[in-house]
């Protein structure tokens, strides 16, 4: 059976390859499924109604996703000793999927992933101030490093899912609630990272051409970082595509004033 | 010039599969796969430099239910494939670079859109094989809906890289002195505008003191 649960796990990774504005994670999720349901149904019969159950209408996080695979799974498997038709799985499917993906979603891509990329610009920073000529040389590890650190969270964190998901199964979801705790202390370590990382980028190109172009580069550090502040409250009103070209216009206006 | 397309096309094609066709290892992810870019074509600092920028801009650019974000990948990919490719280790020329290549990424959440429309349709084809137990044509499925993905990334990636590039090149030359600067003044500025949006994400204040906001 772990020859099962590993290739369910590898399949796990391809949950969204046939993702469709229909169904969206479907024909994943049955491809998931398949070698268990394989296993666990001898009678053709049952198994292609198994199958078709799944057919349905499934859509989550897809690092949550190996949690609500391996619950599915033990429901399956209890399905096919007791011979029972009570069991509504695919209801119990759908109803976990949103939750879990209202804690992936804001935990992983919203907290996680920030987090591990401002770690690696600030190490790419200090790269930049302190190795000068060498940093070529030692650069590539920059992104290395990003992307170990946050596979290591986010492929033990699915193997662990899929691991309580089979041993606990229904009740695993008392400890996922867990996971939340850990969200307002990603919140604030990813805070203090990202100031950091500010703090590191004007300590290193405060006088860069732009300081002197909007300030003559006598603002203070105080001045900037106040400003930097406001401008995170008052930003969330603006596009990302507005901010981006409204920059690159301000810039090219100053310029042509100064001019 | 070809061959090294075909190569930089075949990069760009694995990164921006990651975004939701396989793995989510997070190679997809510009401060990943801008600097691998970079250091192939010899100028990883630039690759840094633009992949913390779209990094840091498009933090908020995930796949999230139906939304389909903006390919962030193929922004900084192409930006830094242009600027190592035309005008090596210019910051103004990068900042061009990623100016030209929004509207491209743009066109191909277009193209993915309609592509993963006709996934439905795939779908369609897989569950009338498992009505009539023809289980093998679910790998077909899903190998059919990979390849699709894969090969709809590699021919976008052949034709910006190739044609946006001569466009871009061609473009660049003819821009007057003071938007050379004031694109020298967004290379340093942009990061900021950059924090500002990851400060905005983990703000612990924000909900504190402004709820409206």
């Amino acid at each position: 059976m772990i020859k099962v649960y590993l290739k369910m796990f590898i399949r796990s990774f391809f949950l969204q390859a046939l993702w469709n504005f229909e169904r969206m994670q479907n024909i994943g999720f049955i491809y998931i499924l398949k070698p268990f349901l394989d296993k666990v149904y001898i009678d053709k019969k049952s198994k292609q109604e198994a199958l078709m159950r799944h057919t349905g209408y499934f859509n989550t996080h897809p690092y949550m996703a190996p949690l609500l695979i391996a619950i599915v799974a033990n429901l399956e498997k209890e399905k096919s000793i007791s011979k029972n038709d009570s069991f509504d799985t695919n209801g119990i499917k759908n109803q976990m999927a949103g939750p879990l993906a209202a804690i992936g979603d804001p935990l992983f891509f919203g907290m996680l992933r920030p987090l591990v990329a401002c770690l690696s610009i600030l190490v790419m920073l200090f790269f930049m101030k302190f190795t000068d000529q060498n940093f070529q040389r030692y650069a590539i590890f920059v992104p290395i490093i990003f992307i170990v650190i946050y596979n290591s969270f986010h492929i033990a964190c699915r193997s662990w899912l899929m691991f309580i998901g089979f041993k606990l199964s229904k009740n695993s979801l008392s400890v996922i609630s867990n996971i939340k705790t850990l969200m307002p202390i990603l919140k604030y370590v990813g805070f203090i990272v990202v100031v950091f990382a500010l703090f590191v980028y004007l300590l290193i190109f405060k006088a860069s051409p732009t300081s002197n172009l909007f300030f003559g580069g006598k603002e203070s550090d105080l001045f900037l970082y106040i400003m930097v502040f406001l401008f995170s409250i008052f930003c969330s009103r603006f596009g990302v595509i507005f901010l981006f070209y409204s920059v690159i216009i301000i810039c090219s206006l100053v310029s042509y004033l100064r001019i | 010039m070809i061959e090294s397309i075909f190569f930089y096309a075949l990069i760009g094609t694995l990164c921006s599969m990651d975004i939701t066709a396989f793995g989510q290892f997070m190679i997809c992810r510009p401060i990943f796969c801008a600097p691998i870019v970079g250091y192939f074509m010899g100028d990883i600092n630039t690759g840094f430099w633009i992949g913390m920028i779209v990094e840091l801009l498009w933090v908020n650019a995930i796949p999230m239910g139906v939304i389909v974000p903006v390919d962030v990948s193929l922004i900084s990919i192409l930006a830094t494939f242009w600027v190592c490719k035309y005008f090596f280790g210019l910051q103004e020329a990068a900042v061009f670079a990623l100016v030209l290549s929004v509207p491209f990424a743009y066109f191909y959440r277009d193209m993915d859109i309609s592509g993963r429309n006709f996934n439905t349709q795939i779908m369609h084809f897989v569950e009338k094989a498992i009505k009539s137990q023809k289980y093998w044509q679910i790998y077909a499925g899903i190998f059919l809906g990979l390849f699709l993905f894969a090969a709809r990334l590699f021919l976008f990636y052949l034709f910006a890289m190739y044609v946006g590039g001569l466009i871009y090149s061609g473009l660049y030359l003819q821009l007057s002195g003071f938007i050379l600067l004031g694109l020298r003044n967004a290379w340093y500025l942009l990061p900021i505008v950059g924090f500002v949006l990851v400060i905005k994400e983990f703000n612990i204040f924000r909900k504190i003191f402004f709820k409206d906001f």
